[in-house]
């Protein structure tokens, strides 16, 4: 999987977790909070949807800002 | 007394309940009440209700041992497990005050509660060990558990049974000191809901339990009823098991709620468990678009009133179809009434005040024992209440946080770029948000693009996020152009 199918399966979340946003403005340097206002709980909600996505698991401590870095932690995780 | 609640109940469970003003009495009665009855569970083990109070009674025979006897302030700083709830119920049956430290505190911030509080002991997951560094008091794993057992202690219904936190974001929370009345006042009223609710739940304890409303509502109103109570140490973790625990009522905060809708959406009804009939939300008004999309997925969401100060739980509503944005009836033996548009209670389930803040304390009450809640407020023909805004400066989340915006101002009062900013509850695709509007102190840029002053104070947004909780993240910033309207003495005015 590269990264922009896994930017595709990312937005096709965000669009569940918010509605109302324009996915055209979601890029991969998009901030998760102040631009995609995706609040703790909006997150823990994406986390959920991600790990039975891509069949992987986030730990307790990971923490990210931008669209990218969750696209890495997963290519990451799932090497 | 009202019966508006006891007539939701059948007859015979309506019959079985009473109320119990102390911890030590309650303990003792749901271990013969519900013995044989399954009580709680960390999905490995389960224990029965007279294994429960077995396994608090060697509890506190380890307080004892220690020397933590009635009055002693203990402190609990876990996660939600097994260890916690025992350990809460083992304390408070001790005559001890019982603390439960939020889990996301920082070092400083647990040494400081500890002091502020007075905590001669701290019981202390392995993993946040560390943060317990510099803390006074005796420190103890979470698990410590005696051999033998020790019987309850004999309190007065007024004595502290716990403190919670309220108002802070950082250093300074005030320390709200519920007696045993209030605490089984509240857990009492948590028990109303219609149809059986004794002896045929299955919930889990998703909410913090260093928040009123997950203690009390979500925990100890679960073993009041003789349910069975699954402990969430991960919420995360937790939330993607639900197919396998199979809830049939949650205690949820409507933000938790909005992601159990999103999950039904990506995976179907099922994903809940396909047992689930009841939602209680609360700690955060209940938006009545949540109320009838869970109603489309046959589960009924009911919310209510309440504030730490008053045990949680004032109000409650069954009548969410008819009535979808009511707060409810208020619960029996609790008072209100509306006093120049504010919500006034009384009853039995009122703290005794902030711990060692008679100013504050004093403020807040009356003279003949009103509560001023802070909140606008009316009553409808049928007594029906309704919650219209708030007098107290206070952003209530989603996710039942109350975050104090002058907290979240002050870093960047101390930033010379900012001349003022303001703090308050936005919305962000029909969600509230915390928002914050700066003005920048122009001179700092001049001669730049306006796209570079923005750029400057969305970082310094993000800088100042980074050093918040998660929960209290600025989602939305507008830089101003124009002025704020001011005050008589030229503050920043909170009504823009």
């Amino acid at each position: 999987m590269n990264k922009e199918e896994i930017l595709a399966g990312l937005k096709e979340i965000i669009s569940i977790v918010k509605p109302k946003l324009d996915l055209q403005n979601v890029t991969m340097k998009s901030q998760l909070v102040s631009e995609l206002g995706i609040d703790s709980l909006s997150m823990l909600l994406v986390a959920l949807a991600v790990e039975e996505k891509f069949k992987i698991k986030f730990d307790s401590a990971s923490y990210f800002n931008t669209v990218e870095e969750v696209c890495d932690f997963i290519i990451a995780a799932k090497k | 007394m009202s019966n508006y609640f006891y007539d939701m109940l059948p007859a015979e469970e309506a019959a079985q309940l009473k109320y119990i003003p102390t911890v030590p009495e309650f303990v003792e009665w749901i271990g013969k009440q519900y013995a044989e009855c399954p009580a709680i569970s960390d999905t490995q083990v389960t224990y029965s209700y007279s294994q429960f109070c077995e396994r608090i009674a060697r509890r506190r025979a380890f307080l004892k041992q220690q020397g933590l006897t009635k009055g002693a302030k203990v402190a609990i700083f876990d996660r939600n497990s097994l260890n916690a709830v025992e350990l809460f119920l083992a304390a408070a049956s001790s005559g001890c005050v019982a603390i439960i430290l939020p889990s996301a505190l920082p070092a400083p911030a647990v040494v400081g509660s500890c002091m502020r509080f007075d905590v001669e002991a701290i019981f202390v997951r392995d993993e946040f060990k560390p943060l317990t560094e510099g803390v006074k008091a005796k420190v103890f794993p979470a698990d410590s558990i005696a051999d033998e057992t020790a019987p309850v202690v004999k309190v007065d219904k007024e004595d502290p049974a716990a403190i919670f936190f309220t108002g802070g974001t950082t250093g300074a929370p005030k320390g709200v000191v519920l007696p045993h009345r209030a605490l089984m006042r509240g857990s009492l009223n948590g028990v109303f809901a219609p149809g059986a609710q004794l002896k045929c739940h299955k919930t889990i304890g998703l909410l913090p339990l260093s928040h009123v409303f997950g203690l009390i509502r979500g925990t100890m109103s679960v073993f009041y009823a003789g349910n069975l109570y699954v402990t969430a140490e991960d919420m995360k973790a937790t939330i993607g098991k639900l197919p396998a625990i199979k809830p049939t009522c949650l205690v949820l905060v409507p933000g938790l709620c909005e992601v159990l809708l999103g999950l039904t959406k990506m995976y179907g009804a099922n994903f809940l468990g396909g047992q689930l009939k009841t939602i209680i939300a609360g700690a955060a008004n209940v938006p009545p678009r949540q109320i009838e999309a869970f109603e489309q997925l046959g589960i009924s969401l009911l919310g209510g009133y309440g504030m730490t100060e008053g045990a949680n739980l004032s109000s409650g509503n069954a009548d969410v179809k008819s009535r979808p944005t009511s707060v409810g009836r208020l619960y029996p033996e609790q008072e209100g009434k509306i006093v120049d548009g504010e919500l006034w209670i009384r009853g039995d389930n009122l703290m005794t005040g902030y711990y060692k803040d008679p100013e504050n304390t004093k403020a807040i009450f009356t003279e003949d024992g009103w509560l001023k809640t802070g909140d606008l407020a009316r009553f409808d023909e049928d007594g029906f209440l309704y919650i219209v805004g708030r007098i107290k400066n206070l952003i209530i989340l989603a996710n039942g946080e109350n975050v104090s915006p002058e907290e979240i101002e002050e870093p960047f009062y101390k930033n010379p770029c900012v001349k003022d900013c303001l703090v308050s509850e936005g919305e962000v695709d029909g969600e509230k948000v915390i928002q914050i509007e700066i003005l920048p102190q122009m001179p700092a840029f001049e001669g730049k693009p306006w796209s570079e002053v923005e750029a400057f104070m969305n970082k310094l947004v993000g800088e100042v996020n980074a050093t918040l909780p998660s929960t209290h993240r600025i989602i939305r910033t507008v830089v101003r152009q124009e002025d704020f309207k001011r005050t008589g003495s030229l503050k920043v005015s909170r009504n823009q």
